[in-house]
């Protein structure tokens, strides 16, 4: 435990956030780090063995929550962050110092859990090196902030503007990748898709429930995200993950009047347009990014170049076609198109 | 991790020597899943009022074409005089559109008994069609589980050889689905046959390739009635039963042949098609059994009856589309009868028999405006007589390639060789003929 005997929690987050050198796990997930596991393999004869593996564990746990958060934030994962730092400051007693370092940082990676600071990991701003186990720590200057994109869409033809996609790609530089959305649900009620259109994060669990009285057989051949949940009664749900981006068509093998849309997107910056056609994209850093927006209605998604400033764009007025119409004769799930007066 | 849980693991753990591999336990806090930073419960549009989708829509296409029939474009041999000419061909043989219009129909003045197809009129010289103007109109109010649909067709002929232009309605009827929890659905007024399976792919927009079958003149005409349609669900099975029962004025064979909608005879024709599906995510495949029975209703005279029953199978894999079907038609003989084409002074006895194969394959790619590319080819036979007349048989290869353009667009073209087997002369009637069709 040489690295981590210490002189308070200083020297520790120095050599963390200063040096790549003591993190033994390249820093690329925060999840399932191998450093976690307790208690430690250390042998217990007698009194003073015990003493010492509590001793040990104890710093080793300070250790591991505070890498771990470390691994976390630089991955883009804040709540992960978050929660592990929150956890080390539990810790009782902890070096006042470490508390002083690590409480602003775990403040900071709340708040940007929640949407409202960055979506990009930059580093949290390093420590100073340790001068001295008294020395006070200095806190993290606030990472740089982030805006909001906001306007109105116009156009969609006779459906209007609302269930447009907007989404915003980095136009140098990479876009991070973003975290899939949780607890998203597309019913089948009243032989419809509810919601008709819904955006999500590539990797994003999508359950399809039938809320109907009725089975359905709910499919894409939307490529690469293709699927079939085959047949399913009331109330059964069927879980997709949407791994790709792109517009997904929904589509019901038994129902040829059913059609929806789930959009695949890989960024983090992204909205959906209400009835009004306003939308609102949160959590974006101030650059130059390109823009695009889907709308069912628009036979070519919009394309543009978006320059964000550090007040963030705000009255944006963007326009979509209406020239695509609702398809004539939608295919069952073996492509052969139907004709929805027909049967059923 | 609380000291005292420290404690309990290290004595637990107390003889283990150093060095040793740590045991898996759970980490020592929950772990978060991340949160995105923005999120969305989707868009669903009202149902009514403003922003909903309006209850009416407007679709159609038009079908335009370019064709070349072999000799006369008609099937009658030049020096075959046999009285009425119709009942010694096949009249309908061969097509150069999806309407199953032929070439011609010009017996150079010799009789015929009304048992003829429509005709373009463009003999045998190579021309271009426009074949037909299609526009359907979809009423779906919010407010009740009920669909009216209409489907009109404008059929422009300018040669003045063959039939007249003339404005068709195809399909006019109102259909109610009065269960919620039920695959139940009622139609009343004039609307697609429920025998078989190839009135499914009656329009050139929908058809896989240019023309119908050699049996499709039984079995996808359009009758004024009443029908009904129920299908169970076989989840375990992933698979469905389905009845479609109608009673009309007349049968299911198509407008050339059928008296103008009114029921002459007054009684109705019942039929019916049973129905199974089988719709796993690698294959589907639906397999039909349907029947016929009523008045020859093409004349007044109660007692002739018309029966006629048949097979039909779809199979579809792997972009692979395979159609089958087998049609049995037996008409008795009736009095003075009266078709679309007009008044004729004999209905005799007639059977048919024929089928037809067709299997299609979708290549498995889309190249920008190249949406999908289909290659297809048939098989057809038919066996039929009229009382005391020589039996007639022929058969035809049909091959052809079908080319779906962005999402509207489809160009199809296809040759039909045609053969006399047995009781009709051998005629040079084989047919190149294409379309285009612009679905809006």
């Amino acid at each position: 435990m040489r690295r981590v005997r210490i002189a308070g929690g200083t020297l520790l987050a120095a050599a963390l956030f200063g040096t790549t050198a003591v993190a033994a796990p390249p820093p690329t997930d925060a999840r399932g780090w191998l450093g976690e596991e307790l208690p430690l393999p250390l042998a217990v004869r007698t009194p003073q063995d015990l003493a010492v593996k509590a001793a040990a564990e104890k710093q080793y746990l300070i250790f591991n929550l505070l890498a771990g958060g470390k691994l976390a934030w630089d991955s883009g994962d804040f709540a992960t962050a978050a929660t592990k730092w929150e956890a080390l400051l539990k810790v009782h007693p902890l070096d006042p110092d470490l508390d002083k370092t690590i409480r602003p940082l775990a403040t900071e990676a709340r708040s940007r859990a929640a949407g409202r600071f960055a979506a990009e990991a930059p580093a949290p701003a390093t420590p100073p090196p340790p001068s001295s186990s008294t020395a006070p720590a200095p806190v993290a200057p606030p990472a740089n902030p982030t805006v909001s994109v906001g306007g109105s869409v116009s156009g969609g033809g006779p459906l209007g503007p609302g269930g447009a996609v907007i989404w915003l790609k980095r136009a140098n530089g990479e876009t991070p990748r973003p975290a899939p959305a949780r607890g998203k649900v597309i019913s089948q009620r009243g032989k419809m898709f509810v919601p008709h259109v819904l955006v999500v994060p590539v990797g994003t669990k999508v359950a399809f429930r039938n809320d109907d009285p009725i089975f359905h057989n709910i499919f894409s051949l939307s490529k690469p995200n293709e699927f079939d949940t085959g047949l399913y009664k009331q109330g059964a749900t069927y879980t997709e993950t949407f791994r790709h981006p792109g517009a997904v068509q929904l589509l019901c093998n038994i129902h040829a009047s059913m059609f929806g849309f789930v959009v695949v997107v890989d960024t983090p910056y992204y909205a959906e347009s209400d009835a009004s056609g306003a939308f609102n994209i949160k959590g974006v850093p101030p650059g130059e990014y390109e823009l695009q927006v889907w709308h069912e209605a628009a036979a070519k998604p919009t394309v543009d170049h978006l320059s964000v400033g550090a007040g963030g764009v705000h009255g944006l007025a963007l326009r979509v076609g209406g020239d695509k119409r609702a398809p004539q004769f939608v295919p069952d799930k073996s492509g052969k198109p139907r004709q929805s007066h027909l049967g059923y | 991790m609380k000291r005292s849980a420290v404690a309990v693991a290290a004595l637990l753990w107390g003889t283990r020597a150093f060095g040793q591999p740590a045991p898996a336990v759970p980490t020592p806090e929950p772990e978060a899943e991340p949160e995105p930073i923005n999120d969305s419960d989707g868009y669903t549009p009202a149902v009514e009022g403003a922003g909903a989708p309006s209850p009416l829509s407007i679709n159609g296409y038009i079908d335009v074409g370019f064709a070349k029939a072999q000799g006369d474009g008609t099937s009658f041999a030049p020096n075959d005089q046999s009285v009425p000419a119709d009942y010694g061909v096949d009249t309908f043989a061969p097509a150069v559109n999806s309407r199953g219009d032929v070439a011609s129909t010009n017996s150079n003045g010799r009789f015929v008994n009304g048992f003829l197809p429509r005709s373009v009129g463009i003999g045998g010289n190579a021309s271009f069609l426009l074949n037909t103007l299609d526009v359907d109109l979809k009423y779906t109010p919010a407010s009740a589980p009920l669909m009216v649909f209409s489907r009109v067709q404008f059929l422009p002929r300018f040669t003045g050889n063959g039939d007249d232009t003339r404005v068709y309605v195809e399909q006019a009827f109102g259909r109610l689905v009065p269960f919620e929890s039920q695959e139940f659905a009622l139609a009343a007024g004039k609307f697609d046959s429920v025998f078989g399976i190839e009135y499914l792919d009656n329009e050139a927009n929908i058809r896989t390739g240019v023309t119908p079958s050699l049996v499709a003149r039984y079995t996808t005409g359009q009758s004024i009635g009443a029908k009904l349609f129920y299908r169970v669900q076989i989840q375990p099975l992933q698979s469905a039963v389905s009845l479609n029962v109608s009673a009309t004025n007349s049968g299911n064979f198509v407008e050339s042949l059928q008296p103008p909608d009114a029921s002459l005879t007054g009684e109705p024709v019942g039929a019916g098609r049973l129905g199974y599906e089988l719709n796993t995510p690698g294959i589907q495949v639906k397999l039909g059994a349907s029947g016929l029975i009523g008045p020859r209703n093409d004349q007044a005279y109660q007692a002739a009856h018309q029966k006629t029953y048949g097979f039909d199978a779809r199979v579809a894999v792997a972009g692979i589309y395979l159609n089958a079907e087998y049609v049995h038609v037996d008409e008795g003989e009736g009095g003075p009868k009266t078709t679309s084409l007009g008044n004729f002074p004999i209905s005799s006895t007639f059977n048919a028999r024929g089928g037809y194969v067709q299997l299609a394959y979708a290549l498995p790619f889309s190249v920008g405006a190249l949406h999908k590319l289909t290659v297809y080819g048939r098989y057809d036979r038919r066996h039929a007589w009229f009382e005391g007349f020589t039996p007639i048989t022929v058969d035809r290869f049909t091959g052809g390639v079908r080319i779906d353009l962005w999402e509207a667009l489809i160009l199809k073209a296809e040759y039909l060789d045609n053969r006399e087997l047995a009781g009709a002369p051998t005629v040079a009637n084989n047919v190149f003929t294409s379309s285009l069709v612009y679905s809006w």
